[in-house]
């Protein structure tokens, strides 16, 4: 059940990351809260789902990690946005109201 | 972006420890702060960490999961199932060579066969408007072969009106005198226009001009490219160079390209214009001259023949030879394939069974493996391996299977191309040009290797897609499923079938070859050596032959050690005919009715030649060179089938006298040109595929002196020897030596070896069929071992219960060979009627006896029901001794 969920919000699940981190450097529970956070309990994210994008979106460039110390001072990993990742966000983000446009539409006509 | 993937891709792969170091901190980390929540919401710290590490089921299954993601792993996952299917190959090593040796088998047989198929029937020939160059086959009103005369061609070429050239030629042999010595070359006399039919252009210098046939203006040569290379260093300046052939003088004026050859099966040929004896010259009923024609575009072969018989029919209200005339005007491509097509085609199928088989056999074998390996995938899978995973890794196996397979195949190929290279040279055609064939090999290695990917593909896909707890519940059960079942029965009743068409055609084919083994040829070939003589037409042309050579070298030979007798005829028994005289006629018997022509095979023999093959004098007396002179009656020895069918029933042959036209043009200076019958001997075969034609044989010493070269130029030279033939070969080298260096010991062969070539594509054939049928056998009861092995080891269970419930062994025995049996009567009864269904095909390559053959084919179908019986008999062995109570122990 979960691999296919994983599977079905691929791309949804990279746009969500980039927004989390549009506000500042998270590390990788930091990423999960905040999603849950921003889509108001509607999607939880998976260490088995958020690692991998996140090593796999650091490897395309988009994200850059650091290590850091957490609020209740743990060494943690921190992701933030680099300038291609921004470059990334605006345009999955428009991609992704394109789709959501169209798909409300064709749900409406019937 | 590229860039930073490279930058990840180098640091996974080279930094490797800093980056596990980091990897395992951060989930370390991940999982203390998850922690910290849930002790933040009051749970205990073990609690928490437990509760945590649940959550993301392991952490080392999170850590696989981001190496899974990272850039660059593939090739590592690949590596690794490389090495796990290496490992697996080595772990059941007779599964591993089962698989690898039948696909390196099926693609090494189909890519060998299929390339000399493909060399000797599909390929075009190299002939410029193949579609419109036809060889003639003319026939005389009794339908029998017959080649053009000289007088003749020069009429059709100058009367007939559809071809751009028609050419003719005859092929002999020649002695080029090179700086070491002869060096015997084929030679193709040709009329002037005999290169226009093919349209090739000389790769140097020209080829004949128009009339340079005519006597005074040929002494001109045109090399082929072999001879070019061989004998001239393929040296440019050759052009313009004279040179010797059989001690005349000849000026070289073009190379051919390489790879025109005319006939096509003519190595090492030099091509010359026509050299024509006055009695060539003006002798209507001399037949030698073969045809070939080049057609004007638009002119059908049919029109051509149409045009050709007109021409016959004039010519022959004045001339018996042309009226009756026919002719069959033979597309090129069919005229060189011949008789062999048929044969070639029928193999064509064998080696798609064998291929077919093949395929079957490791789609078998793998289906039956994968569905051993249920359980070991169920528990990866339940151990967290990804569906993708787990398809790979198997597509990994089945690939390291498919290309070792591949390589053998590929290493089989060229060595069974190899041997039948040197096997063909000599009987096929177009033997010559045989090499492997890439794209074939290419198709084959790609129908194999797909098949045994999708064999391992599909129990790959069925099991991943099941859910693993499932697999692993069902236990004893796994792969007892019905379908499973069915393909694999099915598999093994195909492979019996095509087993066993295999089987009868190469069982018919092995029969032919034996019956044409044992002809009656009228003589034992044992210790018979025989050689060619060709004399050099320079050094010998109107001097007695007989005098200057073959007497000496008839004496000395005799008195080598070891030789019983020697003697010469001109064409060897059971290797050749065709040497014929059209018009013989028996004094005081029915004459014959004009234009019908009764020909009589004509030989030219020294006495020597009846004590080599030991002809059995059955009346009168044998020719003797006391009394048979060239100044006494001309006399001749017949054979038996020429009393039968010239001679009138109750009467003496001896004493009866022969007109004989075309033979007493060669002996003009008899005071009486017919021919006195002195003796008549039992028959020989003059070819092994036909009865003894009728035969008269002439002595060569009473061919007059002047005659000698003309008529008795090429020779055999026959000896009987008291031990082994081949040992007598370097005396007799040194022989030839002594009495002519210049004239070469050509093609010394024994008997034996002569007959066996003639034999040789029956043999090829034999030999090809009887390996694809034991192949094919082979890989049947392969597969068939492995199925009954595997229902034997997957019901291992039920028939423990079975046991323990009362059933008896015997029961349980009964019941495999039934179903054995079953699998075997439907195969047999399946591969009877697709041998019937190929009658067609088969009998026209080997004649299908009903009456006789049936015993054959039911010992066959026998032999292959009892082969898949012993087959079955150890894994049935194995499952009567299974035991009840350990069997339901296990799992």
């Amino acid at each position: 059940m979960g691999e296919k969920q994983t599977n079905l919000l691929q791309g949804t699940l990279d746009l969500l990351i980039l927004k989390a981190l549009v506000t500042g450097e998270l590390h990788g529970l930091g990423v999960s809260r905040r999603i849950e956070q921003i889509t108001r309990g509607t999607f939880i994210v998976k260490p088995g789902s958020l690692f991998p994008a996140l090593h796999r979106m650091e490897e395309n460039g988009w994200l850059t990690s650091f290590w850091g110390e957490s609020e209740n001072r743990r060494r943690a990993k921190y992701y933030r946005l680099t300038r291609a990742g921004e470059r990334q966000l605006g345009t999955e983000t428009a991609e992704w109201q394109k789709i959501a446009l169209a798909m409300t539409h064709a749900l409406k006509t019937s | 972006m590229p860039g930073s993937r490279l930058k990840a891709f180098w640091r996974n792969w080279f930094r490797k420890p800093a980056v596990e170091a980091d990897l395992d901190d951060e989930v370390r980390s991940y999982v203390e702060l998850a922690a910290d929540e849930r002790i933040a919401a009051g749970a205990s710290p073990s609690d928490a960490r437990r509760a945590t590490l649940a959550d993301i089921g392991g952490a080392e299954r999170l850590k696989q999961q981001v190496r899974d993601e990272r850039a660059g792993t593939w090739p590592e996952t690949v590596a690794q199932d490389l090495r796990f299917g290496i490992r697996q190959v080595t772990q059941s090593p007779g599964f591993a060579l089962t698989v690898m040796a039948t696909l390196a088998l099926s693609i090494g047989i189909a890519t060998a066969v299929f390339s000399v198929l493909y060399a000797m029937v599909i390929r075009p020939l190299p002939y410029r408007d193949l579609p419109r160059i036809v060889a003639l086959d003319t026939r005389s009103a009794s339908g029998g072969s017959q080649a053009a005369s000289w007088p003749e061609y020069v009429d059709w070429r100058r009367m007939s009106r559809s071809f751009t050239a028609l050419a003719g030629l005859m092929q002999s042999t020649v002695g080029l005198e090179a700086g070491s010595g002869p060096v015997a070359l084929h030679e193709v006399q040709a009329t002037d226009n005999f290169f226009s039919v093919f349209g090739v252009n000389p790769l140097l210098g020209r080829t004949f001009a128009p009339g340079e046939d005519q006597a005074g203006r040929n002494d001109i040569v045109v090399l082929s490219y072999e001879v070019w290379q061989q004998d001239f260093g393929g040296r440019k300046s050759v052009v313009g160079q004279a040179v010797r052939l059989d001690g005349n003088r000849y000026t070289v004026i073009g190379v051919m390209p390489a790879g025109f050859r005319f006939p096509i099966n003519m190595l090492n040929a030099v091509y010359v214009p026509m050299h024509l004896t006055a009695n060539q010259m003006k002798n209507r009923g001399n037949h030698w001259l073969q045809t070939i024609a080049k057609l004007k575009p638009g002119v059908t072969p049919r029109q051509a023949e149409e045009d050709l018989d007109a021409v016959f029919t004039q010519l022959g209200k004045n001339d018996a030879f042309n009226a009756g005339r026919t002719v069959h005007a033979v597309d090129m491509t069919t005229w060189v394939v011949g008789d062999t097509s048929n044969a070639l085609r029928l193999l064509l199928c064998a080696v798609l069974t064998v291929l077919v088989i093949g395929c079957v056999n490791v789609a078998g074998l793998l289906l039956s493996r994968g569905v051993k390996r249920e359980r070991e995938i169920a528990l990866r899978s339940a151990l967290g391996a990804r569906r993708g995973r787990i398809v790979r890794q198997l597509v990994t196996e089945a690939v390291v299977f498919a290309a070792i397979g591949a390589a053998g195949g590929v290493v089989m190929a060229y060595g069974l191309l190899r041997v039948m290279r040197l096997l063909l040279i000599a009987s096929l055609s177009r033997g010559a040009e045989v090499s492997l064939n890439v794209p074939v090999l290419v198709a084959a290695l790609a129908a194999a290797v797909t098949v045994t990917i999708i064999a391992a593909l599909v129990p790959a896909l069925r099991l991943s897609a099941t859910s693993p707890t499932m697999a692993l519940k069902s236990g004893g059960a796994a792969g007892t499923s019905r379908g499973q079942h069915r393909l694999r029965t099915g598999f093994v009743v195909t492979q019996v079938a095509l087993a066993l068409a295999l089987l009868v055609v190469s069982g018919l084919l092995l029969q032919m070859l034996q019956r044409l083994r044992d002809t009656q040829l009228g003589f034992q070939p044992d210790h018979l050596l025989t050689a060619e003589i060709d004399l050099p037409h320079g050094r010998y042309a109107g001097r007695d032959v007989l005098a200057d050579f073959y007497q000496p070298l008839l004496d000395r030979v005799s008195a080598l050690p070891g030789v019983r007798s020697a003697g010469l005829i001109q064409m060897l028994p059971g290797a050749g005919w065709g040497w014929n005289s059209e018009h013989v006629h028996i004094y005081g018997t029915e004459p014959l009715k004009s234009p019908r022509t009764d020909p009589a095979e004509v030989r030219f023999v020294s006495p020597g030649y009846y004590k080599v093959f030991q002809d059995a004098l059955v009346e009168g007396r044998l020719a003797d060179p006391r009394i048979d002179k060239s100044t006494t009656r001309l006399v001749c020895v017949v054979n038996e089938a020429f009393v039968k069918k010239f001679i009138p029933a109750g009467r003496d042959p001896v004493g009866m006298e022969i007109g004989d036209n075309d033979q007493t043009d060669t002996m003009p200076s008899q005071p009486n040109p017919r021919a006195l019958i002195v003796g008549v001997v039992k028959d020989l075969r003059q070819t092994i595929y036909r009865p003894p034609f009728p035969e008269m044989d002439y002595m060569i010493a009473q061919i007059p002196a002047a005659q000698t070269m003309d008529a008795i130029g090429d020779m055999k030279l026959v000896i009987r020897t008291a031990g082994d033939p081949e040992s007598l070969v370097p005396a007799l080298r040194q022989t030839f030596g002594q009495v002519d260096a210049t004239v070469p010991l050509r093609d010394p062969q024994t008997m034996n070896t002569v007959i066996a070539d003639v034999l040789t594509f029956q043999r090829l054939e034999n030999w090809l069929f009887g390996a694809f049928a034991a192949l094919a056998v082979l890989l049947a009861v392969v597969g068939l071992y492995g199925l009954i092995s595997q229902d034997v080891e997957l019901s291992e269970r039920e028939i423990g219960i079975r046991l323990a419930l009362g059933a008896t062994r015997r029961t349980i025995l009964s019941g495999i060979f039934r179903r054995v049996g079953w699998m075997m009567g439907i195969g047999v009864a399946i591969g009877l009627a697709v041998t019937l269904a190929a009658e067609r095909l088969i009998n026209s390559v080997v004649a299908v006896h009903a009456e006789q053959s049936a015993g054959l084919v039911a010992a066959l179908a026998l032999g292959l029901a009892l082969a898949g019986l012993v087959a079955t008999a150890l894994p049935a062995r194995r499952a009567s001794a299974v035991q009840p109570m350990e069997a339901l122990r296990e799992e």
